[in-house]
């Protein structure tokens, strides 16, 4: 009874797919661009922070639409985001400790 | 124990000794580093000078004198007598020491304070509140009214608390880790080994082991270096430790107030034998603290005694050569240099008097009184045994 | 077996029927709950005779009971068993697994199955824990194991090999746990119980919950370094590569920090039931108690380095984790103070229960404040590793944590067992426990301010610590006197104690409503929540008089009064039994690794495909409270605490960036356009994942076996790829023992592809089940999502390494 109802419901939607297509077309672009950057040499310090928005661009997409952290419950995000926070700043703040720990201080 | 040997594992030395407190100077050990020995003036004279002395630290280290007579702070305090608890914390010798102190003080201070008010809300509710005879007569539940007031008031009492505690604090975290050292600093290299600590003066062409000396009033640099695992410093008298680890150079820096002689110990647990890791700084008047020098930068004493000759030629043909120094005869650097050895109170970690006995008793048999020892039994008995030591012993 | 109360009829106990063999196939989280308590007990005596010796061996100076050798073992495990076997497993298995789905209103668990795979792996790592035991090998360097001491150079016996494994497997029982009770409060809660209407034992372990998972991965990416370095040469914690040992002393505390509170957040929460039941009171500022629980769990993940101020981190860094160290005094105080507000004014009833609460305010408090104390790093320099931080953390995990658990007892004892322990014994019980702690630990606050460092095995007779010491001795044979009584107290209940009924406490919440012991059910029938303290109101009525309206569910309960439990599994057994063998093999005999990986990998696709199907749990999969489905929001927690394993990893790789003292480097070895193109197949394969989630969505089954299929061919691709890259580095001379680099690469990217393989195999098995039409399709839907996710997430890790590793090579760190 359940599943027939939310197959009528699934029917009723509106396809994905070309939003599916799109988010792929835009992840290759996205890794070219990366690839392409992380060459000229000239860019030095500005790398990095240019690698992280277009790798974090690419993360995003793939949470947002193939993860469908944009049409489900919010719920999922409440779990998900904060975990990926701390994640991150777990990586800052050790990265930060042992970067001064090796230079002595 | 071991066979052949009783051990001497009664020590008497004491961490400063009571002239801290007695104004008498009072021998740490048995007379060896120079020192005199003389008579303790008896224990209502320290304990008068001890009372006095709390208080007038209490008075120094807290505004308020209602913080001294808290019963945790009391306690605690009980670990203030050098003579009885020669490795206390609560006893204060340089620099470092003193500031760590007046911070414990404080926190002490406002900890008792709430622990009291903890058990006292703990003690009315119950005085109060508990229902004993009624137990099972059914009555309607009790009101239960709230206040945000009250809970705004718990919420922001221990903030203000902590940030009272927390500016000292950091003040003293900064002052004693990003400090200019000193130009007149005397720098010694530590390296921690299991389970005995090496001892480096690079400016004074010194090394030695377990022991180091340091002239009172100066600023002294102690360069961490481990060779093996991760041990920690601790000097309790001088205030605080800091973690040897392999790899990596540490610092720990403070200038020692007072003459004494100071317990360390290996805070770390690194194997074994981490108990039997303990070493001793002792505090010298810089007049004795130059004699030592000029004692420890020459070479090894020739032996006078037939003895001691005997046990020198010992020393060179046995395998003790493969991992000890003794300037101009062997260069082993796997234990302890041996240079001086005879001049050092104590050996083995600073866990045993140097006496002939122990170190008769240590030769025959390391492991007995250090578990994981790296020195082998090398099987000297008797005449040979007594001749070596007596050597050992003559290396002043 | 307990002897069962008669007054059960019409409801059977859940503890009725079933033999040895119901017992180890149950999947019922009662019984699961007595399992794990009766496991806890049992280590609980271990560690404390390992305590009793350590304190008959200190009780006179320079004593010879134990060697240096047998006491080293003995701090360790008695470290190891109190915390890893006894305190977390009695939060996490007992208390939580037993209370939390009454105290819900649910019939069991999120995942019965997992829940019993939980305790089996538990108990088989604890067996490897303790195994070194029949040989004297046992673990010898601390419950916090520092390296390098653990290297296989300072430590060449087999003692660690069995800390670091069974460390190991016994984590991932917790991680399992934890998944599976977060995913049960989140979805599981009756229809109105709302997350402000909670009890606050929820509250406490759902925090509790969520730090298992973002706390335990850290730990397990240290233990596989320590293994790797024992086990294969590597250089993670060497000096001689350039490495640091203090890289394990981060990962550890990371984990280690919030562990304690994993250990004390339970006790919270025991604190905060039986506080306000015999008190007779609601819980003062509920809601400051609950944020105040939510705010102690988030700052505890954030002061780890507060363990090691010894280290010399730098003024900077000791200031900025003793300012967040301090932080959490603030929320504790709230919930000392909100105990203390709850029994002002209330009906005190002075049951064995109560006392251990009232002492675990005292010797909680006493013990927080003395963390106060080494929270500011000067006096931390003087009380690290001193017998002042022994004292501290027992005040706080043996006067708290334990006290609270005891407590606990006492209070759901009836409800587990359905008889009262004995009030007189119990006081007896209490009194020498408060008695024999004080006496134990006390002192152990004036050894360490006399200087006496921890995990010495003896110590001289003029240093003063003799008579403390000796008071400590004392006390800790009245504790263990205490303990004793604890014993017959429980076996005189379950022989015969008094019959205790529903609700012998007059309780507040629905675990009461129901029969003790309860039915395997749970609640007959799911009970409408419409206030706090529900079951309370039923019996008092609600304040003002008027009833609120009854909730509303956001997805129809199971009608007409039938109840479908999941039947027993052998499954859980088995494959815990296949995880040890393989893990335990490894270390000594390969083929037995080789049978128990196959015994695992066979028995948990079986498991799967009888969860999958087993259609009678199918109604109970979507949440009366929160209308989502459990196993996404499973799948998505798991996900969390995945960020964190690989976090660890990249940290790591980060960290050891620059540092290699030979060997190719990654600006030398890596080639970029090789990867680009494994990179684009993967996030192509993510596109087909999802055309085929899309496909069987609109019921198109064909086209969804298609790009399914093209998936698995995909993944199939990146992995032969990066087989290939790993080939031609060996090739070059790059192993996992070659540089830094080679094995924080090998190890991160090793993972991932891991993560693959396990992916492929899940969408093989789908696959294969969706050709042959065995799925039920509703099954079969929410089956692809879950693995999605999970593929999806395993290509978002490899967008960041490919950034970090192979577009970052050339970066140098300033």
């Amino acid at each position: 009874m359940n599943s027939q109802a939310q197959t009528a419901e699934a029917a009723h939607e509106p396809s994905r797919t070309l939003a599916y297509v799109v988010v792929a077309g835009l992840l290759a672009v996205l890794t070219a661009m990366e690839v392409w950057v992380s060459y000229i040499h000239a860019l030095g310090v500005v790398l990095v922070p240019l690698l992280v928005v277009l790798s974090g661009a690419k993360f995003a997409l793939v949470v947002l639409f193939y993860m469908h952290l944009h049409y489900d419950s919010w719920a999922f995000s409440v779990i998900f985001v904060p975990a990926l926070m701390l994640a991150m700043t777990v990586v800052v703040i050790l990265l930060f400790l042992m970067i001064r720990f090796f230079e002595g201080f | 124990m071991s066979a052949g040997f009783a051990v001497d594992r009664k020590r008497k030395p004491r961490a400063g000794g009571l002239s801290e407190y007695c104004g008498c100077e009072y021998s740490a050990m048995n007379a060896r580093g120079g020192r005199r020995q003389a008579g303790n003036k008896g224990p209502s004279l320290a304990l008068i000078c001890l009372v006095k002395r709390l208080r007038q630290r209490a008075a120094a280290s807290f505004k308020s004198p209602i913080f001294a007579i808290l019963p945790l702070t009391a306690i605690l305090l009980c670990a203030c007598d050098p003579s009885s608890f020669p490795a206390s914390t609560f006893t204060p010798r340089s620099d470092l020491a003193h500031w760590v102190l007046a911070v414990y003080f404080e926190v002490i201070g406002w900890d008792s304070i709430i622990l009291i008010l903890i058990c006292t809300l703990v003690f009315l509710c119950l005085t109060r509140y508990s229902t004993r005879a009624s137990e099972d007569q059914p009555k309607p539940p009790p009101p239960h009214p709230e206040s945000l007031g009250l809970e705004i008031a718990w919420t922001m009492g221990p903030a203000l608390i902590l940030l009272f505690i927390a500016v000292p604090s950091l003040r003293i975290v900064f002052r004693s880790q990003s400090p200019a050292p000193a130009p007149n600093a005397l720098i010694i290299n530590v390296t921690a080994h299991q389970w005995w600590w090496q001892f480096d003066y690079p400016s004074m062409g010194i090394h030695t082991a377990n022991e180091a000396h340091i002239p009172a009033g100066r600023q002294v640099r102690f360069l961490l270096r481990s060779a093996d695992v991760i041990h920690s410093f601790w000097v309790p008298a001088m205030g605080g430790k800091r973690d040897v680890i392999p790899g990596h150079v540490n610092e720990l820096t403070f200038t020692p107030s007072a003459p004494g002689n100071y317990i360390g110990e290996c805070a770390e647990f690194c194997g074994l034998s981490h108990a039997n890791m303990r070493f001793r700084i002792i505090v010298q008047t810089p007049v004795a603290f130059d004699d030592w020098r000029a004692n420890q930068s020459g070479g090894p004493h020739q032996p006078a005694l037939a003895a001691a000759k005997a046990g020198e030629r010992i020393y060179m043909t046995s395998a003790c050569t493969t991992c000890h120094a003794i300037a101009g005869y062997s260069s082993g650097y796997i234990g302890p240099n041996l240079t001086h050895f005879g001049s050092r109170h104590t050996f083995a970690g600073s866990t045993l008097i140097n006496s002939p006995q122990n170190v008769a008793a240590w030769i025959e048999n390391p492991q007995a009184l250090k578990p994981g020892a790296q020195m082998p039994a090398l099987g000297l008995r008797g005449r040979e045994l007594s001749e070596l030591v007596a050597y050992l012993e003559s290396l002043k | 077996m307990v002897a069962l109360p008669k007054q059960i009829e019409v409801e059977e106990s859940y503890l009725h029927g079933g033999g040895i063999l119901g017992w180890l196939t149950t999947i019922d989280h009662k019984r699961i709950a007595v399992l794990y308590g009766v496991t806890t007990l049992f280590f609980f005596l271990v560690g404390g005779v390992e305590a009793l010796l350590m304190r008959t061996q200190l009780a006179r100076p320079d004593n010879t009971v134990l060697s240096a050798y047998l006491y080293n073992e003995m701090f360790t495990m008695h470290g190891t068993t109190m915390i890893f076997l006894v305190v977390m497993p009695a939060g996490l298995g007992f208390f939580s697994n037993f209370v939390v789905p009454l105290q819900i209103g649910a019939r069991d668990v999120a995942f019965p199955r997992l829940n019993a795979l939980s305790y089996w792996i538990f108990l088989f790592g604890a067996i490897v824990l303790n195994i070194g035991w029949f040989h004297n090998l046992s673990p010898d360097a601390g419950w916090f194991g520092y390296a390098n001491l653990t290297e296989r150079y300072y430590s060449p016996g087999a003692n660690l090999d069995f800390w670091s494994l069974g460390l190991l497997i016994s984590g991932v029982s917790s991680v399992l746990s934890g998944l599976n009770l977060l995913t049960t409060v989140i979805n599981m809660r009756a229809p109105g119980m709302t997350f402000m209407r909670m009890p606050l034992f929820v509250w406490s372990v759902m925090v509790m919950f969520v730090l298992i998972l973002v706390a335990f991965p850290p730990l397990t990416v240290g233990l596989i370094f320590l293994v790797l370095d024992r086990f294969f040469d590597t250089h993670f914690y060497r000096v001689v590569a350039g490495a640091t040992p203090l890289l394990w002393q981060h990962l550890f505390w990371l984990f280690g920090h919030p562990e304690v509170y994993i250990m004390v957040l339970p006790a919270f929460g025991i604190m905060s039931e039986i506080v306000p039941t015999f008190s007779r009171k609601p819980l003062y500022g509920y809601p400051a108690m609950a944020y105040s629980t939510a705010l102690i769990g988030f700052l505890s993940y954030g002061v780890w380095a507060h363990h090691m101020f010894a280290v010399g981190m730098g003024p900077v860094a000791d200031s900025a984790f003793a300012l967040t160290s301090m932080l959490i005094a603030i929320p504790t105080g709230i919930k000392i103070f909100s105990w203390i507000a709850t029994m002002w004014g209330g009906d005190l009833k002075m049951k064995t229960a109560f006392l251990y609460a009232l002492a675990f305010i005292v010797q909680f408090t006493a013990g927080g404040l003395s963390g106060i104390m080494h929270a500011q790093p000067p006096i931390d320099l003087q009380q690290t590793d001193s017998y002042f931080v022994v004292a501290h953390f027992h005040y706080v995990l043996f006067g708290g944590s334990a006290f609270a658990l005891l407590g606990g007892l006492y209070y759901w004892w009836p409800k587990v067992t359905g008889r009262l322990l004995d009030e007189r014994l119990g006081k007896l019980n209490f009194w020498t426990m408060v008695i024999g702690f004080n006496l134990t630990f006390f002192p152990m606050h004036i050894l360490g301010a006399e200087g006496m460092p921890r995990r010495i095995y003896h110590y001289a007779p003029d240093m003063g610590w003799n008579l403390m010491n000796l008071l400590a001795t004392i006390g800790a044979f009245t504790m263990a006197f205490s303990a004793l009584i604890l014993l017959i107290n429980m076996l005189k209940s379950i022989r015969g104690g008094e019959l205790s009924g529903p609700d012998p406490w007059d309780g507040r919440n629905l675990e009461w409503k129901v029969p003790s012991p309860p039915p395997e059910y749970n609640f007959r029938e799911i009970p409408l929540v419409r206030a706090r303290d529900q079951f309370w109101h039923d019996k008092y009525g609600y304040e003002g008089g008027a009833t609120p309206a009854a909730p509303a569910p956001a997805h129809p309960l199971e009608e007409g009064g039938a109840i479908h439990m999941p039947a027993p599994s052998i499954y859980p057994i088995l494959i815990a039994a296949g995880l040890t063998m393989g893990v335990v093999g490894m270390m000594l005999w390969i083929r037995v690794a080789v049978c128990g990986a196959f015994l695992t990998a066979f028995c948990a696709i079986a498991m799967g495909f009888e969860y999958a199907n087993a259609g009678a749990e199918d109604e109970k999969q979507i949440g009366a409270a929160t209308g989502l489905d459990t196993r996404k929001v499973g799948v998505w927690a798991f996900i969390g605490s995945e960020s964190l394993f690989f976090a660890s990893l990249i940290a790591t790789y980060l960290i050891y960036k620059g540092k290699d003292l030979g060997g190719p480097t990654a600006e030398t070895i890596l080639e970029v356009g090789l990867t680009t193109t494994t990179t684009f197949i993967l996030l192509m394969s993510s596109l087909t994942m999802v055309l085929a989630q899309d496909s069987f969505r609109r019921g198109d089954r064909s086209w969804g076996l298609r790009w399914l299929i093209a998936t698995i061919i995909l993944g199939s691709l990146f992995l032969g790829g990066q087989a290939y890259e790993f080939d031609s580095f060996f090739r070059k001379g790059l192993t996992l023992q070659t540089n830094l680099f080679g094995q924080t690469f090998y190890t991160m990217v090793g993972f991932h592809g891991a993560h693959v393989t396990v992916g492929v195999i899940i969408l093989l098995a789908l696959a294969a089940a969706s050709w042959t039409g065995w799925f039920e399709r509703r099954h079969r839907d929410i089956a692809v999502e879950c693995a999605a996710l999970y593929w999806h997430f395993v290509d978002i890790v490899w967008i960041v390494i490919f950034s970090i590793v192979y577009l970052m090579r050339s970066v140098a760190k300033a």
